[in-house]
């Protein structure tokens, strides 16, 4: 527990640093000072859009993005990988095309996706799903592949069937990568949130507060928006991260991690 | 425990339960493709096995007698020769030849009582005599306290009871067991070889066990076949003529130790002495 206390108290040392660094720029006056708002300030403007509805508004619109498109392309991208998995004739003719695809930047789809679907929440979505969408049909295929050989002929002996195969030995081989693939493609989908909503502007979420607070130079808004972005999205991975662990118990101790 | 004690009293007959269980092995051979040419792993095999015996097999390693039980299970059938469970040519695997590999090979992802479920999948029992067979058969492996335990909780004996566990929980007609006891430190080893000779009297199947170790060979088998290396085949078959449960001190053992470490290193030629190892910490 003490352990514990002391690796957060060390790990405070550089945010504290840096926040001190920063008020002192803000208290330098001249140029300095319309660059870096003082932090009691940016405390002010926290404490107002609290209470004001602007910032659970904005977060809630991003979240419910993020988790819409981890829903859509995260699902798409896991059916599609067991898919693979299982079917090797499948895989070989469909995995060209997305190694190739995934070479493309998510916003090198930008301009297409804009000219079908124009800027609205359907092009938004499209963008983030294909963001969550690619690290999850990998990592599932590869799950599937990982299947232990020697734990495939003990099923043999039992006169597994194909479905047992799957159902029993590739399924839960594949789980630790389908998780990493999962957790991959949240925080993917969670920066692709912030960076399509900063290009294409939307009634609501951190990355269009991010946009307007430049236009009227609000420093303190633009920081606070950021801490969000980052503090969201530690937290959702965290979140995932604490899952992934209680459902592979027997893979974490297996591996002579727990 | 009753059935182990009626044991005692009789001497080297095969448990009354195991009437069926008869491995005849006729002219077998194996080869193996490398590079175009062709190497001989097993030549001219012919081995018959009475229901409800313990056969052990010794030998050095390449003399293929891992191949061996790998094909009288079924897990390669790319042999020439025969292969009968009485009488029956076997095809492929079966529920009715078990195997238990050198490693566990539990699911990692199953508590105990379900990786010994899983080996039920496909005999269609109803669900309490499914439950009883798994509750008896953790029993008769000594881990009744441990259904809930998740195989890396368990140490390398209990793991490797538990594989026995799962292997005979189908009742197979024959067991082939493969280096079972190769993984385990020499302490544990010794206990899981008794408790081995106490499973294999309780529940009469016949079993056909690979080992390295010639001790371990002769404490359990009714039989001990010592193998020769490339091409891999019958040496020698010993008797060992003693009722079970046995003595380890006893000198008749020790005799047939002697003889067999005389014929595994006495290879003329070659020098394939050097490769005879005792007590062996088997390759993966």
């Amino acid at each position: 527990m003490s352990r514990r206390f002391t690796s957060v108290l060390i790990g405070g040392v550089l945010p504290a640093l840096l926040a001190l660094l920063w008020e002192f720029a803000a208290r330098r006056g001249g140029a300095a000072s319309y660059a870096f708002t003082p932090i009691g300030q940016i405390a002010d403007s926290f404490v107002t859009m609290l209470q004001n509805g602007m910032l659970l508004g904005d977060l809630w619109a991003s979240l419910r993005r993020t988790l819409l498109a981890l829903l859509i392309g995260g699902g798409s991208g896991l059916l599609l990988g067991t898919a693979l998995g299982i079917f090797r004739p499948l895989s070989i003719g469909v995995s060209p095309l997305i190694n190739i695809f995934r070479q493309v930047p998510i916003l090198g789809w930008l301009p297409l996706i804009a000219l079908w679907l124009g800027n609205g929440d359907g092009a938004r979505l499209l963008l983030v799903s294909l963001a969550a969408f690619y690290p999850t049909v990998l990592n599932t295929q590869k799950g599937f592949d990982a299947a232990d050989r020697k734990l495939i002929e003990a099923g043999m002996l039992y006169q597994f069937s194909r479905w047992q195969r799957v159902r029993f030995i590739a399924l839960p081989s594949a789980l630790p990568l389908i998780f990493t693939g999962i957790s991959q493609a949240l925080s993917f989908a969670w920066i692709a949130t912030i960076g399509v909503e900063l290009l294409f502007s939307a009634s609501a979420g951190l990355g269009t507060e991010m946009v307007n607070a430049q236009v009227s130079a609000r420093t303190d808004i633009i920081m606070i928006c950021i801490l969000c972005v980052g503090v969201m999205g530690f937290l959702l991975n965290h979140g995932l991260m604490l899952t992934r662990n209680h459902l592979l118990r027997w893979h974490r101790s297996a591996l002579g991690e727990g | 425990m009753d059935k182990y004690r009626n044991f005692n009293h009789q001497t080297h007959a095969a448990p009354s339960a195991g009437s069926t269980g008869a491995v005849r092995i006729e002219n077998l051979s194996k080869q193996y493709r490398m590079g175009g040419k062709a190497l001989n792993v097993l030549q001219d095999i012919d081995l018959s096995i009475r229901p409800g015996e313990f056969v052990s097999i010794v030998g050095p390693s390449g003399c293929g007698k891992s191949t061996l039980l790998r094909l009288i299970v079924g897990l390669d059938s790319d042999f020439t020769g025969d292969i009968r469970l009485d009488g029956k040519r076997i095809t492929g695997t079966s529920l009715e030849r078990g195997l238990v590999f050198q490693d566990h090979r539990l699911f990692p992802w199953m508590t105990v009582a379900r990786n010994v479920e899983v080996a039920l999948l496909n005999q269609k029992l109803p669900r309490e005599r499914r439950e009883s067979l798994i509750t008896s058969h953790l029993e008769l492996v000594g881990l009744a306290g441990f259904a809930d335990a998740y195989p890396h909780q368990l140490s390398g004996g209990m793991a490797q009871r538990a594989a026995i566990a799962r292997a005979l929980v189908n009742e197979p007609k024959v067991l082939a067991l493969d280096e079972p006891l190769g993984a385990l430190d020499a302490l544990t080893r010794v206990k899981v070889q008794a408790e081995l000779q106490r499973i294999w009297m309780e529940a009469g199947t016949t079993m056909i066990m690979v080992t390295h170790d010639v001790d371990e060979a002769l404490f359990l088998g009714d039989r001990v076949v010592v193998m020769s290396p490339r091409p891999g085949r019958i040496a020698q078959i010993v008797d060992v003529d003693l009722p079970h449960p046995r003595d380890r001190a006893s000198p008749v053992l020790h005799r047939l130790k002697d003889a067999i470490l005389a014929e595994l290193t006495a290879e003329p030629g070659k020098g394939d002495a050097g490769l005879v190892q005792f007590p062996v910490r088997p390759r993966s």
